[in-house]
């Protein structure tokens, strides 16, 4: 027989069990240590993400690492700029603590007064470039490709740039810039190809004799690359008339076809650390730590560069 | 019996006034337990009421597939088009599983941590979702799984699990239709030494994926009542992929030379790994089909490399995924215009594309 003090424990005991558990389930006891998550969104210049494989890549890495939730955006427009100022501030209502942007216009973009921190992916080195800036130096990349095509080709061989000026990227400009300011220094003449222009120039090359005169294609940026590739790929004359392809870019399409002899050289940085380093610098501003400017290099590879260690690592990351 | 009287009154009385306590206790209990409900579900209507962006968590069974990447790349438009169209933000978080369910359970829950509103799936193995279904049915997070089918126990489990695909068998039976036309047309294009039978090799998907085994059979089998003389050389598992058809075909033309008349292929990437395998051997003429209707697929159909493949339309098949997980995300009625079968599957419509018949020399 149970007394009269041991059912009122009793009672008591379950309705402690009862509050307890109400407590514990809506934190107030047992509390979860909370793990900052920091939201930050990339927002890139172009309408597709496929050029951004490896970035992907290291961004990925870097929000695993440092407890980042990363979401990538690509514009409606390729280089609309104003769609792109528009979706910062969206970004930034909806609660991003942290923006990566790679700018259509750096200038505006860099110049728009933002209340979160961004970090700019920056195509060229800036004179001003501080804190938060990740740099790949456009400039410097087409001076490189340029001079290894100087140093490959014969001097007589005839230069064609592919190049779309309606739809150029920052990027593309500089890249241009560096290009031509070599071959202009090496008394080598260029001709620009404009987008609409290259089915005619590709026609001219399938011509019966047109291999007797090879010709040098340099190609602005990964897009045109990729579509002279596969022209290329496609039509054997147009190989035989093609003395060499060159361009930029680690697009799994364009790494097969310079592991297919199509593409003979290309000039590249590693994305994989763009991608990792500009999540960690947003991370680091959101903490308050110092950033400095993350300045990458460039590197021209070839085929037999494809199953080098330290490229392979490089271009083919492992996530 | 006195004593016994009134300490047994004093007994009712105190299990009275306990069982009196415990009982206000109880509704007070009561009345917490309901007003938390009642708060949390307020909470839910509000947070609805205000759904003006939705977050779905897409895992891809590899990235390397180039159908997949196709659909992939379809759906990000798709996002873009809808959330021009609707004014609500779209939120597409995108994985790769690299062919290891264990990565893919772990997306999904990554998926749920990081508020996921809906889940689009391309499993690894499709036997094998149950564990990805249990925990989106605990988060009450719906699935809308598309172009490896879950077994239908799994499907049954829950009535927010989706399917969009295409119907294996009518692909299977397009693709051999296709070859059963040119027959009857012309049947020197098909039977390319005249000996009255058409030799084929066949080149299958993985074994796991109930595409495959359904393909094979049907294509075969629609020749087979389609009245084309058919004989089948050799056949291989090429796992879906370019460079392994690639392999065994090359090894098929050493081992059997002029006599593939025919190369089936479960998809089109297999088949531009025969024809790779047939340029490499400078071997022309022979018949190459496929099944997807994939980028590059296209243009070795443009170039006359490919004789015909089978194309689901993929923009209806990405609108489908999107919009049904658009739907499920913001809690409204399924779009009428995606019917389901038995309330679950979306079958995407299919249709043949073929080169232009070749004379045969």
């Amino acid at each position: 027989m149970i007394g009269r003090s041991g059912k009122v424990m009793i009672v008591l005991y379950i309705v402690c069990l009862v509050v307890l558990f109400l407590m514990c389930s809506t934190d107030l006891i047992i509390r979860e240590p909370e793990r900052q998550i920091y939201q930050i969104a990339v927002i890139i210049e172009d309408v597709r993400s496929d050029n951004y494989s490896n970035f992907r890549k290291g961004m990925d890495l870097a929000a695993a690492e440092l407890n980042a939730d990363v979401q990538l955006i690509t514009l409606y427009e390729k280089l609309d700029v104003k769609e792109q100022m528009d979706l910062m501030d969206r970004e930034q209502q909806d609660g991003t603590d942290a923006l990566i942007v790679v700018p259509v216009e750096e200038e505006q973009v860099s110049a728009k007064q933002m209340t979160i921190p961004v970090i700019l992916m920056r195509a060229g080195v800036a004179e001003a470039a501080g804190a938060g800036n990740v740099i790949v130096d456009h400039e410097k990349m087409g001076e490189l490709l340029a001079r290894e095509i100087l140093e490959e080709q014969p001097a007589d061989v005839p230069v064609y740039v592919l190049t779309d000026p309606a739809g150029q990227s920052d990027m593309d400009r500089l890249f241009l810039k560096g290009s031509d300011a070599v071959f202009q220094e090496a008394g080598r003449s260029v001709q620009r190809i404009v987008r609409g222009e290259e089915e005619r120039f590709f026609t001219m090359l399938e011509q019966p004799g047109a291999e007797a005169q090879k010709v040098v294609i340099l190609a602005e940026n990964q897009d045109i690359l990729t579509e002279a590739a596969g022209v290329m790929a496609g039509s054997e004359a147009v190989a035989d008339a093609v003395g060499g392809l060159y361009g930029r870019g680690t697009t799994m399409a364009i790494l097969n076809y310079l592991d297919r002899g199509v593409i003979m050289g290309i000039c590249v940085t590693d994305e994989f650390s763009v991608g990792y380093y500009s999540v960690r610098e947003a991370v680091r501003a959101l903490e308050g730590a110092g950033s400095v400017p993350t300045v990458m290099e460039s590197y021209y590879i070839e085929k037999k560069d494809l199953r080098d260690p330290a490229f392979e690592k490089m271009l083919f990351p492992i996530e | 019996m006195k004593v016994k009287g009134r300490r047994t009154g004093y007994c009712y009385a105190g299990i009275e006034r306990t069982v009196k306590r415990a009982y206000y206790a109880g509704r007070i209990v009561v009345l917490c337990v309901a007003a938390c409900l009642l708060m949390s579900s307020c909470q839910g209507v509000r947070k609805e009421e205000e759904k003006k962006s939705i977050r779905i968590g897409i895992s891809l069974y590899r990235g390397d597939d180039t159908f997949i990447n196709n659909i992939r790349s379809i759906i990000e438009e798709k996002a873009k088009e809808y959330e021009r169209e609707s004014g609500i933000k779209v939120t597409l978080d995108i994985q790769e599983a690299k062919g290891s369910q264990n990565t893919q359970n772990n997306q999904v829950e990554r998926f749920i941590s990081l508020g996921c509103d809906v889940l689009c799936i391309n499993p690894v193995d499709r036997m094998d979702t149950s564990l990805i279904i249990d925990k989106a049915m605990t988060a009450g997070v719906p699935v809308v799984f598309f172009n490896r089918q879950p077994v239908e126990e799994d499907m049954n489990r829950w009535d927010k699990l989706f399917y969009v695909g295409v119907d294996a068998k009518e692909t299977a039976v397009l693709q051999g239709k296709m070859v059963v036309d040119l027959y009857r047309k012309q049947p020197e294009a098909v039977d390319l030494n005249g000996d009255g039978v058409v030799s084929y090799v066949m080149l299958e998907g993985e074994s796991s994926h109930q595409d495959s085994l359904i393909r094979t059979e049907w294509s075969v089998q629609t020749l087979k009542d389609g009245a084309v003389p058919i004989e089948k050389i050799t056949g291989g598992i090429a796992n879906w992929e370019r460079s392994q058809a690639s392999a065994l075909m090359e090894q098929w033309l050493i081992e059997y030379p002029d006599t593939i008349e025919l190369v089936i292929s479960n998809n089109d990437d297999m088949a531009l790994g025969a024809i790779d395998a047939l340029e490499r051997a400078q071997t022309e003429g022979v018949n190459v089909i496929g099944i997807d209707g994939t980028t590059p697929g296209l243009e070795a159909l443009e170039n006359g490399k490919l004789l015909g493949t089978v194309s689901a339309n993929k923009e209806i098949y990405c609108s489908a995924v999107l919009e049904l997980a658009a739907s499920c995300a913001l809690g409204e009625t399924l779009p009428e215009e995606y019917p389901l079968t038995d309330g679950t599957y979306f079958w995407t419509p299919q249709e043949i594309l073929i080169t232009t018949i070749k004379e045969n020399p």
